[in-house]
């Protein structure tokens, strides 16, 4: 089903592409005056009828397939109901109905026919079958992965003017080769109908191309997103080789324009020569270009790269978190042989493109020098790779896996690396610190494969059978926030303007039976000042936040209350005066105290400041740094609130 | 007729039909879920007017049921983190005056409970009734 669905989606594609092409070909050219441009012309407009009947056809066979495939069921395929269904009740259908009926009125329009002879006429008639034809087309966009996948208009929008680029490009090159051929087989010259059509569309195809290069950049960001998308998964993989046929068409095309100085030569023999060699290059690349669209719908028909796990190829990636903490000079000293090489190499670059003289042998010589500065300086640059090394954790970073990741590590790792509390060294020699930089760089796919398979080699069994999948990632998740609340560099008393890192761990609000909320909800709304109490030691604190709980409300501050344990009667228990009127957690609390009380071990109350972004900003223990008063929380808070940057928001799972 | 004229009044034909069918339907919906609104909204109000009159309320008078957690007690006040209270105030943490028949009194904080409010609306409401949730 999927095979007969690519089919009728690249029949469909080539047919709209090349009717679109066809009429952009027949206004730049303009009206034939010769006999044998119009029997050229004619021979477009035959094409172009059936191309229209064949857009139809195909379109047809993709709503019934597709109708097939969004019921679940081969039979659908054949049901009025569900094809009127997928039609009118869905967007996609919607679109494929719209556009239809633009191709049934080009249809009918073609076949009708009309009397051109009058300019006005002709350019009237050839101008409404381009718009009907690119308007078919470009519609095609509305209900592609660009519009499917963003809630702004815009990627729709750079989608519709890639595919209107494709089609003035692409769907103009078989009309513009059989032009040519036609043209090539006068033995005096080349009809000037002939060259002056040849000489426009190559100006408006370079014109063009740029177009289609910067709106193909553009939907690539968005949908395939990153090197690891494009070399990693199925639909980067079809990107680069529509990339690759594309290249090979653009060097014909290069060819083609070096020749077109020759069409309109003073030799007349040559000028045929020369359109006849054209025709043939136009032709290979208008088969490319028909590849490239094939390319194009299998795409439509694969996961985009920024939704999918992609698989790393190699076993080496390139990371510059290495130069994250070195001073740049430093590392420009490290570097500098292979500075020197490359600055060489572009002077080089530079001094051959503004000579013609031995331009090759030095752009040759330039890239030589660019090349071994990277060879010599990349590989200090290289880590060790994994295929899951870009994997996206299908766990979220919140406080339940973590607590479920600590007791996973506590009963497998603790033999040979650290216990959670700080302070205690590896019980083996070779055990790597969990907590060091190293661990803290990897990804946490790269992670996710080590615990997986293991290091024999410094004598780390793999877990891969013995843990499950969603195991290996709780523990994952917990290694990040172990490395975290150990960085030297971690968050201390004060607010420290515009510098937030430290990502806070999602965790579930449950106040007696009320709708659960999470801490999640309140990004872009609302700061979190996170309590662990833990009664009789933190009764002053929390009757001084009750007193003031009002006033850290109006600065825009939630406080949450969590206490040691789960129980009914948290709110009961912190006594009736004064009242006590922020959430008090009723449920979930052993999980949250095992997350954050990883940043405040020992302590019996801790407070966290998380600001609206979702990061931790400021953290106070009750056994170290003492628990401030309401005064000074608030100061801290109108810190935060005069922050004139937000950082973004936090990704909902750890890289 | 000249061709440029049909394809004028063939353009115009796509734009006006295209244009008026977009306009007009979805304008007509949007019409429709405003009205579908008031109207809901008009029905939640008899409905709630039906139930205070059940109860012995005045005329004009609504009763709405809420659920939430007690948070302070005080002699004509209880202070309350709801839920929404469709129709009336969205989830969040409101004091409401306490009518004797309710007992609010035997409450304690951080009992969830249920309640119904009766009255003409936001800020002149009356708990009139609650029960353990």
């Amino acid at each position: 089903m999927t095979a007969l669905l690519f089919a009728a989606m690249a029949v469909h594609l080539a047919a709209c592409v090349l009717v679109t092409g066809a009429f952009f070909v027949l206004l730049v050219a303009g009206p034939p005056p010769i006999s044998t441009m119009r029997r050229w012309e004619q021979s477009v407009l035959s094409a172009a009828r059936w191309l229209v009947l064949v857009a139809l056809g195909s379109g047809a066979i993709w709503m019934v397939v597709r109708t097939a495939l969004f019921e679940g069921r081969s039979d659908a395929a054949l049901e009025a109901q569900a094809i009127r269904h997928a039609m009118l009740d869905t967007w996609p259908g919607l679109v494929w109905t719209v556009r239809h009926g633009l191709l049934i009125v080009l249809a009918a329009f073609l076949l009708t026919g009309g009397n051109v002879s009058v300019r006005r006429n002709w350019i009237a008639a050839r101008g409404e079958a381009f718009v009907l034809a690119a308007l078919a087309l470009v519609l095609l966009a509305a209900s592609g992965h660009a519009a499917a996948i963003s809630e702004s208009r815009w990627p729709s929008a750079i989608d519709m003017v890639h595919l209107l680029g494709a089609g003035i490009w692409a769907g103009g090159l078989p009309p513009l080769a059989l032009l040519l051929y036609i043209a090539s087989r006068n033995v005096v010259a080349p009809a000037p109908y002939a060259v002056r059509a040849m000489q426009r569309f190559s100006r408006l195809a370079l014109v063009t191309v740029l177009i289609l290069a910067g709106s193909g950049i553009a939907t690539a960001s968005l949908l395939v997103g990153s090197v690891a998308g494009l070399v990693g998964t199925a639909h980067g993989h079809l990107l680069l080789a529509k990339l690759g046929v594309l290249m090979l068409a653009l060097l014909l095309a290069a060819a083609n324009r070096a020749l077109l100085p020759a069409l309109s030569g003073p030799n007349e023999g040559k000028a045929s020569a020369t359109a006849g060699r054209m025709a043939l290059f136009i032709a290979i690349e208008a088969g490319l270009v028909l590849v490239l669209l094939g390319l194009a719908a299998a795409m439509t028909l694969t996961t985009p790269a920024t939704h999918g796990d992609p698989i790393w190829p190699w076993p080496v990636r390139l990371s510059l978190d290495e130069l994250l903490d070195v001073p740049v000079v430093k590392v420009l000293a490290q570097l500098r042989s292979e500075l020197v090489l490359a600055g060489l190499g572009l002077a080089v670059l530079a001094i051959a493109l503004l000579i013609r003289r031995w331009r090759m042998l030095l752009i040759g010589l330039a890239f030589v020098l660019i090349a071994s500065g990277a060879a010599v300086g990349l590989p200090s640059l290289m880590v060790e790779a994994y295929p899951t090394s870009y994997a996206r954790p299908p766990v979220t970073y919140n406080a339940g896996s973590i607590a479920e990741g600590m007791a996973v590590y506590q009963a497998n790792c603790v033999s040979c690396h650290e216990t959670p509390t700080l302070g205690r060294e590896a019980s083996s020699g070779r055990a790597v610190d969990l907590r060091s930089r190293l661990i803290a760089r990897r990804t946490a796919g790269e992670l996710f494969w080590l615990i997986t398979h293991g290091q024999p080699e410094r004598g780390m069994p793999k877990f891969g059978s013995r843990l499950g999948e969603a195991q290996r990632w709780h523990v994952i998740n917990f290694l990040r926030v172990f490395g975290a609340a150990s960085d030297p560099h971690r968050i201390t008393t004060e607010v420290e303007p515009d510098r937030a890192w430290l990502a806070a761990p999602d965790f579930t609000i449950s106040v007696g039976p009320l709708t659960p909320r999470t801490l999640r909800d309140y990004r872009g709304q609302r700061m979190v000042l996170l309590v662990l109490y833990d009664l009789p030691q933190s009764r002053t604190w929390m009757t001084e936040l009750a007193r003031h709980y009002g006033a850290l409300s109006v600065l825009g501050v939630e406080v949450v209350a969590v206490s040691p344990h789960t129980s009914p009667n948290a709110i009961a228990e912190l006594g009736a005066s004064p009242p006590v009127l922020f959430p008090v957690l009723t449920d979930g609390n052993e999980d949250i105290n095992a997350t954050y009380r990883l940043f405040t071990p020992g302590a019996t109350h801790a407070e966290f400041l998380i600001d609206r972004q979702g990061y931790i900003r400021a953290i106070w223990r009750s056994d170290q740094t003492g628990i401030p008063d309401a005064a000074a929380i608030q100061a801290q808070v109108e810190r935060l609130n005069e922050e004139k940057a937000p950082p973004p928001l936090p990704d909902d799972h750890i890289h | 007729m000249p061709m440029w004229r049909v394809v004028l009044l063939l353009n115009l034909t796509l734009a006006v039909g295209l244009g008026f069918g977009y306009g007009v339907w979805g304008h007509r919906l949007a019409a429709l879920d405003g009205e579908l609104k008031t109207v809901q909204a008009r029905l939640e109000r008899l409905e709630r007017e039906r139930e205070a009159c059940v109860t012995g309320a005045r005329v004009g008078e609504q009763q709405w049921e809420g659920r939430g957690i007690v948070r302070a007690i005080y002699p004509q006040l209880l202070l309350i983190t709801h839920e929404e209270i469709v129709g009336l105030l969205p989830a969040r943490t409101t004091g409401f005056r306490a009518a004797t028949s309710a007992n609010h009194g035997r409450a304690s904080v951080g009992d969830p409970i249920r309640f119904w409010l009766r009255g003409t609306g936001t800020g002149n409401v009356i708990l009139v009734r609650m029960e353990p949730w």
